[in-house]
């Protein structure tokens, strides 16, 4: 059997003021799938994201990428994040934004400027090739973003919410790119509080509530399984369910 | 989408990483040359001209050399030290404030290789300025370069520490003002009062001695001694500080670095 893509055991994160964000989070990323991670503000997706990526202290807990220490160079070879919001360098123009990613990831310069100049074709950059960042308008950061995940080709690709905020043509512009990059081969693991994103693009779903995953299947299996006509409901019953779990927690550990 | 370039099999390649975060660091140098270079240079030479060669006229010699030569070796180590200091703190904050630090410390690279790779701007930029200054100044004063490997080696240790503490500062900072404070409150007038306009053993006591618990006193001594071959402590003493401050700096920061703290949350 293939090691997961992403295998994630007991992920604890507790933060300075207190709050916990993450507890004891289980969870396998088969590799080559599309997996959408669906939850409210607040219940941990990014959180969980950023501990894969090294952005982040974990509490407790192990992260493993394609069987490799999440926190070994090679685990971070390997994946390609697009965060939530536009982190870009505003220094460098979308040429030099991509040519130096890659080089952070160990690219030539030969190498990190021909890939630059396919993301830059790929995500219609063309004309602002020369332009700095701050720029750019905000679907021009979207797609440079995800340019700048996909440059170094990675086989985990984790998308943060890369539809927040954006219109409705660049959202089903972006449906496209993710699509066609996951028929190649790259496992994808998307966040989302949109549900209709969640089940057009994800081949299986988590839900995940105060820090926990409370459901993962297939959105038809969810529906099936929660015995709702519609994803929303299963969002509504898990997300309520994982919320009553953290409160009565808070209660026993008060008590 | 993913044809042409075979990338994966070449590994994580952490050095690559490193050069091309040093190549970075140094092009926001290079982009913002008016600022990080230009205007330190110009400042730096009205002092020279306006304290040395305009008063200098009217102080006698100090340890044998002419005034307008005596300052020269502190202005240089000065503006070098704010240079390196400044271009660290300021980098590295702007990096953690807008969050595109999360492109590198994502990256496959050593936190060793990331706190060297952030700290190399500072160092080209207080090099440039202080490679000017020396080609501006000695012409104009006459200043000599008696022991270069002796300068060579005391501005190593200058920028070293001076570029961690910048890199400290930088990761711990919430505002410009932090970044600020440090180099305005801190940084200047221990510079100022480390003997740069004039010979701490001209001093009474007790200013004599409160100078000698001055780390900058021990920064402006030791680049003297490099440029005019003589100092007001033994070089062996200034240099022993120099390199138990740049020691102590570096490992604080590395140590953020490594442990991510204050860089990740």
């Amino acid at each position: 059997m293939p090691e997961p893509a992403l295998s994630i055991t007991g992920l604890t994160k507790r933060y300075d003021d207190g709050t916990l964000a993450l507890e004891a989070l289980d969870l396998d990323v088969p590799a080559g799938s599309f997996f959408g991670l669906l939850g409210p503000n607040g219940a941990g997706k990014t959180t969980m994201i950023s501990a894969v990526c090294n952005l982040l202290r974990p509490t407790a807990g192990e992260v493993r990428v394609f069987g490799l220490p999440g926190t070994s160079l090679e685990a971070r070879r390997l994946i390609g994040i697009a965060e939530q919001e536009p982190n870009l360098d505003r220094f460098l123009t979308v040429r030099e934004t991509l040519v130096y990613h890659g080089g952070y990831y160990g690219m030539s310069r030969d190498a990190a400027s021909a890939r630059a100049e396919q993301m830059i074709d790929v995500f219609d950059l063309g004309a602002k090739r020369d332009v700095r960042a701050p720029k750019l308008s905000g679907g021009q950061r979207r797609r440079l973003l995800l340019a700048r995940a996909l440059l170094h080709e990675p086989r985990l690709v984790i998308l943060d919410e890369p539809t927040a905020g954006v219109d409705l043509e660049l959202r089903h512009e972006l449906w496209r790119y993710i699509r066609r990059l996951h028929e190649q081969g790259t496992t994808i693991l998307l966040t989302t509080h949109y549900l209709e994103e969640a089940e057009a693009l994800c081949e299986e779903i988590a839900l995940i509530s105060a820090g926990a995953i409370v459901a993962r299947d297939s959105a038809d299996g969810l529906k099936r399984a929660y015995g709702a006509a519609s994803l929303e409901d299963v969002y509504l019953k898990t997300v309520a369910t994982g919320r009553l779990r953290a409160r009565r927690q808070a209660e026993e550990a008060a008590a | 989408m993913t044809g042409g370039v075979d990338t994966l099999a070449d590994g994580p390649r952490p050095w690559r990483g490193l050069a091309w975060l040093c190549l970075r660091e140094c092009h926001r140098v290079i982009r913002l040359w008016t600022q990080t270079t230009l205007a330190p240079v110009i400042s730096s030479l009205l002092f020279i001209v306006v304290f040395g060669l305009s008063l200098g006229g009217r102080i006698s010699t100090i340890d044998g050399f002419e005034y307008e030569v005596f300052i020269v070796p502190g202005l240089i180590a000065m503006a070098m030290a704010q240079a390196v200091y400044s271009n660290n703190s300021s980098s590295i904050f702007q990096a953690r404030n807008d969050r595109y630090i999360d492109d590198v410390l994502a990256s496959p690279m050593h936190s060793w290789q990331m706190n060297l790779g952030f700290g190399v701007g500072g160092v080209f930029r207080a090099l440039v300025i202080g490679i000017a200054l020396t080609a501006l100044a000695a012409p104009l004063t006459g200043a000599p370069v008696e022991r270069p490997l002796i300068l060579l080696a005391a501005v190593a240790l200058v920028l070293a520490g001076f570029g961690a503490l910048g890199t400290i500062v930088g990761i711990y900072a919430h505002t410009f003002d932090h970044i600020s404070f440090v180099n305005n409150i801190v940084i200047l007038p221990l510079t100022f009062l480390g003997g740069v306009f004039y010979s701490v053993d001209s001093l009474g006591s007790p200013w004599q001695q409160i100078s000698h618990a001055n780390p900058l006193f021990y920064v402006v001594e030791a680049i003297r001694y490099g440029f005019l071959g003589t100092a007001d402590v033994s070089p062996w003493l200034a240099f022993g500080v120099l390199v138990a401050i740049a020691a102590a700096l570096i490992a604080w920061s590395q140590y953020l670095f490594a442990s991510g703290r204050r860089l990740k949350p």
